[in-house]
């Protein structure tokens, strides 16, 4: 346990001294989202003021050093209530704006909002991407009211996307978090989540904050850690999921690396948890389904095809340590003729992530080679999943998503037979108050 | 003749005698010594075999790639092992130069010290080297990786090229610290890298000028226009 503060900055403690307790916290992590981010706070500042009119409220912006005037745009934002049929706002909504310290990256910002959200005594909290362009006041409630008023402790988005949209998502956070603990959460990675107050302290007493975690990785282990720590965990339809591009100079292989750490990492940590579920269960859903058009989706097959041929050629001796001899012979087999197809059945693709976790865990070569060297096997399937379901609409391609789940339920003892536990691990679920050794602990 | 004998024969005798007498301590000093030092040679080797064992070094050089690398070069003794004889002998060389240096002769004695003087280089030049070797292997494979990822058609020969350059540059340093033709080793080396690089640059020049002026074309061209598109959403 950590029970030192994170730092934060004088302004932002007087800011707290003054405003003392709250029961509702938004939390707008940003970098750069001048475009988007005065839509996102109005949206927010509206569904509070629509949904949660009595209750007190902060905003609260973790900016990452912004060139381009974003905490400035949420400091001085104001919403038209009038417009929006809003007479009543019976409490005002602060704004705290502030810098975050620590590794630059999102889960950095993370932890600022978790901070402010622990001093401010809150009850719930939510957090938004800043370069939301559909993000709605009805997000805030759908976000929220599960934890207020339903017991949760943890809401993880649900949305329409196109099917080329989110792939790690879809070949390896969704399906692998599903298969070990258990819980069908669509959208692990989805970047907007509703938690409870305990679940933030939760957050912030775990001693990740200068791993990947700190990075791009703070998404999926929020989930993972939601799940493995007992929290009752539900799900909310939110509708199209539309945010500017991302920085077209990130870089895939690191994303990949963070999100694949942060899930090896908790695989690791938790394995006294997943090793004993079996099979997947179905997630509450709260909200609306409705179907909606989704953006198209331009995808150059042939260069991620070309990476992972030349990932087959030269990464030979580093991928022969990952994986083991038969699902390398097995890709070497699969490379066809022709130079630009490329198919990863989902048996071997599910044998690939299990190879890479187990030597993840076994240490044979250093873990940041490992994860990197993922990238082109990563854009092999991902050019798999893109020849499997060309001409299928979204909906057919979900049901392919599905059946990749299936496998990895399926496999899982693939996972257990190999996996040699290093030292004992916890079995007992954290902190929270929905455990099973508790009364109230149904939902395991 | 009592005389005679006395002087002739048994003079030197008896100056033979105090000679051993005298040299007699030395050599029985040199004998335990040297004795002693096997004795220890063996323990510490022993003892520093079953120590590297036991914490999984021979594990950890499977993984660096070391036990490869020996194999390659003909050695199939495993690492802990090479570390337990190299102590053993290590420790002999040190007891037979003390050994020697309890004959009290002065030219061994001169021998003995400059030998001694002259470990801590040796000491220092293997650690370079080694040091150099995990380095190499280390940042080869980061740079291979990271050169696929980026997609760059001579991965290896780029993780090739960085992999000798470091053992080469750790040889070239652990040469320096040895002493051995300390001017010709750096000479030496900046005319090997500078031939390198300019027979490299003259031959892409004449034999691949095509090949370049394609390869900054697509370069430039990639640049300018964005043609391929793709805007797959990986997260």
């Amino acid at each position: 346990m950590n029970n030192g503060l994170t730092p934060l900055t004088a302004p932002t403690e007087a800011q707290l001294q003054a405003i003392g307790s709250v029961e509702i916290l938004v939390g707008i992590p940003s970098y750069n989202n001048a475009d988007t981010v005065g839509h996102v706070v109005r949206a927010v500042s509206a569904g509070l003021a629509k949904h949660f009119p009595g209750r007190r409220a902060v905003l609260v912006n973790s900016d990452g050093g912004s060139s381009d005037g974003t905490p400035s745009i949420v400091a001085r934002t104001v919403v038209d209530y009038q417009h929006l049929f809003i007479g009543d706002q019976q409490s005002v909504l602060h704004r705290i704006v502030t810098p975050y310290h620590g590794i630059p990256g999102k889960g950095s910002a993370f932890r600022t909002i978790f901070e402010i959200a622990r001093r401010l005594k809150a009850r719930a909290c939510a957090v938004v991407d800043a370069d939301l362009r559909s993000i709605s006041p009805e997000w805030v409630e759908l976000l929220l009211r599960p934890i207020l008023e339903e017991g949760y402790d943890y809401v993880a988005p649900f949305y329409l996307r196109h099917k080329y949209d989110g792939t790690i998502t879809n070949s390896l956070a969704y399906p692998l978090t599903r298969a070990l603990y258990g819980q069908r959460i669509r959208q692990p990675i989805g970047g907007e989540f509703g938690f409870s107050g305990p679940l933030a302290v939760h957050y912030l007493d775990q001693h990740v904050w200068e791993s990947e975690v700190a990075r791009f990785g703070i998404d999926i282990w929020m989930t993972t850690e939601a799940v493995a720590s007992g929290a009752r965990v539900c799900q909310s339809f939110l509708g199209a999921k539309i945010h500017n591009p991302k920085d077209p100079s990130a870089d895939l292989s690191a994303m990949l690396t963070q999100v694949v750490g942060a899930l090896f990492a908790a695989m690791e940590q938790h394995e006294g948890i997943w090793s004993k579920k079996e099979g997947s269960q179905p997630v509450p859903l709260f909200g609306f389904p409705y179907e909606v058009g989704v953006e198209p989706v331009n995808v150059n097959v042939e260069r991620m095809v070309s990476h992972y041929r030349q990932g087959l050629t030269d990464l030979e001796p580093i991928w022969r340590q990952i994986l083991a001899e038969d699902t390398f012979m097995q890709l070497r087999n699969l490379q066809g003729a022709s130079k630009t197809d490329c198919r990863i059945p989902d048996e071997l693709w599910v044998q690939v992530v299990f190879d890479a976790a187990i030597a993840y865990h076994k240490r044979v070569m250093p873990r940041d080679h490992l994860l990197k060297a993922l990238t082109p096997l990563y854009l092999g399937r991902t050019a798999s999943f893109v020849y499997a379901t060309q001409g299928l609409t979204s909906t057919e391609a979900e049901h392919k998503i599905e059946a990749l789940c299936h496998t990895f339920e399926r496999m899982k003892p693939y996972l257990l037979e190999r996996w040699q536990p290093l030292a004992p691990q916890s079995t007992a679920p954290a902190l929270l108050h929905h455990t099973t050794t508790d009364a109230g602990g149904d939902h395991e | 003749m009592n005389d005679f004998i006395n002087q002739a024969l048994l003079g030197p005798l008896e100056l033979l005698g105090r000679h051993v007498l005298t040299v007699l301590p030395n050599v029985l000093a040199m004998g335990i010594i040297l004795l002693g030092g096997l004795f220890a040679a063996w323990a510490l080797g022993s003892f520093a075999e079953r120590l590297f064992r036991v914490i999984g070094f021979d594990h950890l050089c499977d993984r660096l790639g070391m036990n490869a690398a020996l194999l390659r070069g003909g050695v199939k003794t495993d690492p802990s092992r090479l570390i337990g004889r190299s102590i053993y002998w290590t420790v002999v060389v040190l007891a037979s130069i003390a050994a020697l240096g309890a004959l009290n002769l002065t030219p061994i004695n001169q021998f003995a010290q400059s030998l001694l003087a002259y470990v801590p280089h040796l000491v220092t030049a293997a650690v370079i080297l080694l040091a150099g070797y995990f380095l190499s292997n280390f940042a080869s494979q980061a740079v291979l990786i990271a050169a696929v990822n980026a997609g760059l058609p001579p991965a290896r020969l780029i993780a090739a090229c960085s992999r000798w350059g470091l053992q080469v540059l750790a040889v070239a340093m652990a040469m320096e610290q040895l002493g051995i033709a300390q001017h010709i080793v750096v000479v030496g080396f900046g005319i090997t890298w500078g031939g390198i690089v300019l027979a490299g640059a003259i031959a892409f020049g004449l034999g691949a000028s095509d090949v370049a002026k394609e390869f900054v074309e697509r370069r430039l061209v990639a640049r300018s226009k964005p043609s391929a598109a793709d805007d797959l959403h990986h997260w």
